[in-house]
Formats: structure tokens, C-alpha cells, sequence
């Protein structure tokens, strides 16, 4: 079975298959395609190559009903209920029993989420509104909902996220006494340990190739770790200079959010590239945005060029030289309806301000200085901004703090979603600021990436710190197997 | 004008050919209702001789000026993404407020007059404090204060107008300065001011900023709440100012002052080609959408056309507007 996704290749060839009575794990680094999987066998999105069989039949799932109606659930990663609607409602969403004249039974509706629910858990009472309930509460109804369609093959993607132990042990009493009543389960996770205690089989996936499959009784973490990794890649010489001679730019110590990450500390050197590697929910989002001022932490110190630092909004970061470049670039980066030239310029237009308003001309030629020194491909400077390509709309605003004339740049995700040329283009001009004496914080999911580009990488999981490596003595391996350490 | 293309700031002129010329004027947001009003000009001045007359031009470009300059405040708050619901409610007690002080207190017109635009501003400002800081949504804060402007009006009226307001102050209304009508003259020049602020200031470019993409005008240092504060002050100052010009012109303070301003005001912007979503529209537009709409009903009553027709006709054009809006994009 394959999956496209434009040019990029999701899911490569992959045969995989599940039996009654069996708890099939799939495991794999973010983007390599448990996610694409997952959404084939649930209806949302078709093979491009390849089939689904059941019993030797072929199966064909054109939507998320198809696959319903053919006894197939999932819960999904992220919660997706509405808030103001019931436990009980959210449950049976849909599927509400009804009496004479179309009208709901709430009696049988309360009854039916109540018994789905208290497998799973019999603290949450089906009658609250969802919006009520903790994240980790949320989560389990998502679950129950699964459960509540009655299907005889569950896919988990990711299902203990969010849940605490107590919790998580519940979910695999169930999952095991599902599994014994001849169900079939697809369970994904990134957590190992759950992985070697609860699956049959263990499929590894990685770049949309099936790599491996394993016996949860004959094999280890550190044997998964590295079928996930690949085998180790050559890092480029040239990089770890000495920071130790140079001036911390940057120092965390002991910064906390309580519940997105906790007890952080590092330092940053002037001229250093340092990556901060970790998975979605690691908490790498929520430090560079806490260390910018767009929220506040509840406890630890940063300082910035020796002078202690605390932002309460980005434009005291910014004024100080420090500044971040967010994750997702349409929802947060871009202005989609302002010309390339604004976009650029918005940090910076002080800088034309004159007693009459502010000076277009003087901008626009400074813009198109940048334009030039970050190899930025644009029609006008006045052209919206839309009118790029992705990896153009990136440089744009990584050329925004260029122009702001910053010291520090916390980057996170930086290549997301742009095309190799481009993110090749965009790392290596970043070396070159490093050069220049820019300190540069890379965050990434995609270990390879903080490995070629950063000095060193320091590891997160789950929102706290694992420890920070220089990048010349670290693998793929190393990293993964220090996160989930 | 150029600037007030409002993707285009930071342009340099290119080479100007009549093409040029064509997609730059396609690319306007005003362009459709620019049309629309030399159309309907030409048309009535045919169809009805009197109606370039000096004296009916001027009766259209001041009934233009009241609603228009209540929606060059409404303008800078939807192009910030939100709304104000209350601005024909605050001009209404403005315009009370501001009578008692011309009588009660017996403050000079010169004085009076902005003072009740100060008064103006901090109506608009509770608005703001509400939205910027609470993070409250602006159509349902507005909603109430509406409620609440109109209710306090009639509390300080018990519904019976306050006049006479003097000699002195009804040059604002009823004055007017080569032959253009003083409150025309008000009405263009806070416009001029406001593209102004608009294309070529932090402000204004600010405000485009915040109603294009709020989260991103937040992390590139852009205090938003301040932003939305003002906006909202500057839209309560405007419906006071014509909330007084009104007044003046009836040398009255009329309870009623500023019903159906509210609806006039958001027309006028989204016929001008402002998007109710944010951060697209420009002030000329709104100018020019209130003058359509001026002409509009003055046409109605040239043509002998039953005045219970304008507010169907008024609808129709809105839809126009945004069919051919939707033409343009594509």
C-alpha cells in the first residue's frame, strides 16, 4: 500500500496486517507515516497504490462512515469533541438512541456512555459538559467514543499523550481485555515501554518505508531506537568550534510552566548554533515562546548579554535583540494581505519614521538589500506576499529580524514545509550568521536537521530537559534513545 | 492614493502605461464603487436636470458627511477585524452631552465641541478597555453599550430635545465656506487625515497588521491591545463628532440623533470594499461608498421615486457591490 502526498511520498509500500485477538504497534520518528497509515484505515484519506483486504476480500473505504460501518474505530490524537455538549452526548454523538418520533432517549443515551465509559474509568461524570473536564478526562472520552461504535478493530494514535500513569494502566486493562474478547488493536506511541508491555507485533516504520517488525519478546528499546534512527549518518566536520572562549549570550536556569515544561536550563554561546531536538508535546515551543515574552513563566531566571531578562510581551524581547520566529508561518508568521516589503519591515519601521510618516522609499531599499543577502526569489517589493513560495515566505520573515538588526534568534521549525532546496539554502546561510556572531537557538523535530545544522542539541521530552550533546559526538540513535531515556 | 492599496505599501512606480494603469486601478478596493457612483452621477444628471444644481449638491455631500464621518470610524474598526455597534448610540449622546454643555453649562461652541468628542473618545475607550484588555468579543460588547449609550440618552432627555443651542454654534452644521457646507468640509478633511494615518503611519499600518493577523502582529512586537483600545476611542470620537454636527445642523438635541447611523456606517465601509474579516478596506472607499448612498436617496426623491423604496434599493446595491467585489478577486 501507498500514499502520495503531492511530491512528497507519505507511506512507501507498506504491507502490513492484524489478526483477531492481536495488539499490532506502530512506531516510527514524527513524518514517517503512522499518522498517513492510521487515516487509510479509518477512511480519511485513500491509497494512492495498493489495498485493503479483510477476510481476503477487498476493502474500500471512501469515508470515515465506510470505515465505521465496517467495524472499524479510531481515537484519535488530538481530542476533537465539542465543548459545550455533554460526556454522554459526546459519546454517542451521532448515534444517540432514539425513541418514538425521532426523538432522543436521554435515559438509554446516559445509560449506553456510562457503561462504554466505565471501561475506561468511573471518575468522570457523563453528565458534565466536556469543556469542564481536565485534558487527560478529555482524552478517555475520545477513547470511549471509539469504544462506544462497537467496532472490532480499535486504532490508538498516540493514546496516552495526555493521560497520567493511573490512567494509562486503565486504558491497557482495557485494551488487553478487548484484545482477549477477539478484537484487534493498532496502537501507536512513542512511548517504548508501553510499546514492549502491551503489543503482539511491533511494525517500525520509517520515511514511509516498513523497516521492521519485531517480537515484543525478543526484542529491546535500543533495538527499536535504532530501526526508527536508521543507520547513523556522517556529520559534516567544520562545526563544534570552540564555544567555551566565548561569551554566554544567553542563560536559562530552572524556567517552568507547569504543564508544558519544566526546570529548563542551558546556555547559549555567542556565535552558536544550538538545536533543541524533541517531538510535538515536548514542550520545545512553549520555552521559545515563554523566553520571548508571549507567555510568562512561573519560576527560573533567563538572562540576556549577562543582564537578567524577562520578557512581558514580545516587544520587550525584541527591543533587547532577541527574537523568534514562529512554528506555524500562515497562522502566526506571515501578514497574508501586506506587501513583501511590510512583511519584511514590520519589526523595523521605526527605523523609517520621519515627521511627516513613515518613508516607503528608504524602505523599500533596505528591503531589497535583505532581499539580496538572503537570496530571496521576488517579483516586486510591494508584491503581497502570498505571491511566494513557502520557502520564499520563510526567508521573508527570517529576513524580518535580520532587518530588526537582532542578536538572538530562537527559530522554531524553520524548514517546516518548505522544499529541500530551500531548506538547504536557509541552514547553510544560518551557519553563516553563526559565523558572524549570531546566536541562534534551532528547534526541530526532525533529528537529522538540529544534527547537521546545530553545535550542540539539547533534548527534550515530555517537557523537561534530557541533557544537552555536542552535535559531533551525537547520532540519530543517541538522541533518540537519551529522549526516551 | 496608491498607498491606499492596502497590499501595495512600499511600491515604487513602474512604468506608467495605461495596462499599468488598468491593473493597478482593478487591484483597488474602491475601484468598483468609484464606477458605481460616476455611473449613477451621469445617469441622474440626465435623468434629472436640478440634480447638479449647486444647492442639491450641496444637500447630497452633507447628508453624505453625518453617516460618513460615523463610518470612517467604523472603517478603522473593521479593518482592525472587529466592530462597533454603538457608534449611532454614542453620537447620540454625545450629541446630548454635548448640548447641555452649550446650555446647562453654557460652554463656548468652540470649546463645547471638542470636549464632546473627548467625551466621544472615552465611550469609544470603554469599548476598547472591554475588548483590547478583557478579550471580549466586540459584537457583543458593543451590542450592550449600544443598549446602554441610547438608554442613558433618553434618561437625560426623558425623550424631549435640548434647544436652542445658540447662535454661535450653528456655523457647523448650517455654515459653510465657499460655498461648500461646513460639515463637508469636516467631513473631507478628517477623511484626508485618516488615509493619511492610514498609508503613512506606525498606526495605521499597525491597524492593517492587527485585522490582517493578529497572533503574528503580536510577535513582531506589535502591542495589540493599545492598538484596539484607540481604534475603538477614535470610532467613539467620530460618531460624536458628527453626533454635534448633527445638532447643530437641527440646532437641537434630539434624542433620536444617530438612529440608523450604525447600518449606514458599516454599508458605506463595505461598499468602499472594506472585508468585515480584517485588514483590507481604505478610507476613500468609505468616502466614496457614503456619497453613493447620499446620492442614491437623493435620486429616489429627484425621480419622484416613493421614498419607502431606498432602503430596498440600498440592499440591492450591497449586493451588487459584493458580486462585483467577488469578480475582482478572481
Amino acid at each position: 500500500m501507498s500514499r502520495r502526498f503531492d511530491a512528497v511520498v507519505a507511506l512507501d509500500q507498506v504491507s502490513l496486517g492484524i489478526g483477531a485477538s492481536e495488539v499490532h504497534a506502530i512506531i516510527g520518528e514524527n513524518g514517517a507515516g503512522k499518522s498517513t497509515l492510521m487515516n487509510i484505515f479509518c477512511g480519511k484519506l485513500q491509497p494512492s497504490g495498493g489495498e485493503l483486504c479483510r477476510d481476503g476480500r477487498p476493502l474500500v473505504l471512501r469515508t470515515p462512515l465506510d470505515a465505521q460501518l465496517a467495524g472499524i474505530a479510531i481515537a484519535p490524537q488530538e481530542v476533537n469533541l465539542v465543548p459545550a455538549l455533554t460526556v454522554a452526548e459526546n459519546i454517542l454523538l451521532g448515534a444517540q438512541p432514539q425513541g418514538r418520533l425521532g426523538m432522543i432517549d436521554w435515559g438509554r443515551t446516559r445509560a449506553q456512555a456510562a457503561a462504554c465509559l466505565a471501561k475506561l474509568d468511573d471518575t468522570i461524570d457523563p453528565d458534565l459538559p466536556v469543556e469542564r473536564l481536565s485534558k487527560a478526562q478529555q482524552q478517555l472520552v475520545q477513547i470511549a467514543r471509539a469504544v462506544a461504535t462497537k467496532a472490532r478493530i480499535l486504532i490508538f494514535d498516540e493514546p496516552t499523550a495526555a493521560l497520567t500513569d493511573r490512567e494509562a494502566q486503565r486504558l491497557f486493562r482495557f485494551i488487553r481485555s478487548f484484545r482477549d474478547g477477539g478484537g484487534s488493536v493498532f496502537y501507536t506511541s512513542h512511548r517504548l515501554d508501553e510499546i514492549l508491555a502491551l503489543a503482539d507485533r511491533i511494525s517500525v516504520l520509517r520515511d514511509g518505508r516498513l523497516v521492521a517488525e519485531l517480537e515484543p519478546r525478543r526484542t529491546s528499546k535500543d533495538e527499536m531506537v535504532q530501526h526508527m534512527a536508521g543507520r547513523p549518518v556522517e556529520i559534516g566536520p567544520g562545526k563544534g568550534h570552540d564555544l567555551q572562549d566565548r561569551p554566554v549570550v544567553l542563560e536559562v536556569q530552572g524556567l517552568t510552566r507547569p504543564h508544558e515544561f519544566e526546570d529548563i536550563g542551558f546556555a547559549l554561546h555567542e556565535g552558536e548554533i544550538l538545536g533543541i531536538a524533541g517531538l510535538v508535546g515536548s514542550g520545545r515551543t512553549e520555552l521559545g515562546k515563554c523566553i520571548f515574552g508571549v507567555t510568562s513563566a512561573k519560576a527560573g531566571s533567563i538572562r540576556l548579554f549577562g543582564q537578567p531578562f524577562s520578557a512581558s510581551h514580545p516587544a520587550d524581547a525584541i527591543a533587547r535583540g532577541l527574537v523568534y520566529l514562529p512554528e506555524e508561518r500562515k497562522q502566526e508568521g506571515i501578514f497574508p494581505l501586506l506587501s513583501i516589503a511590510e512583511n519584511m519591515a514590520m519589526p523595523a519601521m521605526d527605523r523609517f519614521r520621519r515627521l511627516l510618516g513613515l518613508r516607503f522609499n528608504e524602505m523599500v531599499g533596505e528591503v531589497e538589500t535583505y532581499v539580496r543577502k538572503v537570496g530571496i526569489k521576488i517579483g516586486e517589493p510591494g508584491d503581497v506576499i502570498t505571491t511566494l513560495s513557502g520557502g520564499n515566505q520563510q526567508k521573508v520573515i527570517l529576513a524580518r529580524w535580520l532587518m530588526k538588526h537582532s542578536k538572538v534568534l530562537i527559530l522554531d521549525e524553520p524548514t517546516r514545509g518548505i522544499d529541500v532546496k530551500a531548506k538547504f539554502e536557509i541552514q547553510s546561510f544560518l551557519r553563516g550568521l553563526a559565523r558572524q556572531g549570531l546566536s541562534i537557538i534551532y528547534i526541530s523535530s526532525e533529528l537529522q536537521e538540529v544534527l547537521d545544522v546545530a553545535d550542540r542539541i539539547l533534548v527534550m521530552h515530555e517537557g523537561r530537559a534530557k541533557g544537552i550533546r555536542p552535535a559531533g559526538e551525537a547520532t540519530q540513535e543517541s538522541l533518540l534513545a537519551l529522549a526516551m531515556s | 492614493m496608491t498607498h491606499e492599496i492596502t497590499g501595495t505599501a512600499g511600491s515604487r512606480p513602474r512604468r506608467a502605461g495605461p495596462a499599468e494603469f488598468v491593473r493597478r486601478f482593478r487591484q483597488w478596493e474602491a475601484s468598483g464603487i468609484l464606477i458605481a457612483l460616476i455611473v449613477l452621477v451621469v445617469a441622474l444628471s440626465l435623468a434629472a436636470p436640478n440634480f447638479l444644481s449647486q444647492y442639491n449638491l450641496s444637500v447630497v455631500a452633507r447628508q453624505a458627511s453625518f453617516v460618513g464621518l460615523v463610518a470612517l470610524g467604523q472603517t478603522l474598526v473593521l479593518l482592525m477585524g472587529g466592530i462597533d455597534l454603538s457608534v449611532g448610540a454614542a453620537a447620540g449622546l454625545s450629541a446630548i452631552v454635548g448640548s447641555l454643555l452649550l446650555t446647562a453649562l453654557g460652554i463656548h461652541p468652540y470649546l463645547a465641541l471638542p470636549l464632546t468628542m473627548l467625551f466621544g473618545l472615552a465611550l469609544g475607550c470603554i469599548n476598547g478597555f472591554f475588548v483590547a484588555k478583557l478579550r471580549l468579543n466586540p459584537f457583543i460588547v458593543t451590542l450592550a453599550s449600544w443598549e446602554v449609550f441610547a438608554g442613558l440618552t433618553l434618561v437625560i432627555t426623558k425623550g424631549a430635545p435640548i434647544r436652542p443651542l445658540g447662535e454661535d454654534f450653528r456655523v457647523f452644521g448650517q455654515g459653510s465656506l465657499f460655498g461648500v457646507p461646513v460639515p463637508v468640509l469636516i467631513f473631507l478633511s478628517a477623511g484626508l487625515i485618516l488615509a493619511y494615518v492610514l498609508a503613512r503611519t506606525r498606526f495605521g499600518r499597525n491597524i492593517y497588521a492587527v485585522g490582517g493577523n493578529r497572533e503574528a502582529a503580536s510577535l513582531v512586537g506589535i502591542r495589540v491591545w493599545r492598538i484596539e483600545f484607540l481604534v475603538f476611542g477614535l470610532a467613539g470620537m467620530f460618531a460624536a463628532l458628527a453626533g454635534m454636527l448633527y445638532a447643530s445642523r437641527m440646532d437641537a438635541g434630539q434624542p433620536s440623533v444617530g438612529e440608523g447611523w450604525l447600518m449606514g456606517a458599516i454599508t458605506a465601509a463595505i461598499l468602499g470594499g472594506t472585508s468585515l474579516r480584517g485588514g483590507q478596506g481604505s478610507i476613500v472607499g468609505t468616502i466614496l461608498g457614503a456619497l453613493l448612498m447620499a446620492v442614491l436617496a437623493n435620486g429616489i426623491v429627484l425621480l419622484n421615486v416613493s421614498g419607502y423604496w431606498e432602503r430596498v434599493i440600498i440592499g440591492l446595491v450591497v449586493l451588487i457591490a459584493i458580486l462585483v467585489d467577488l469578480w475582482r478577486r478572481r
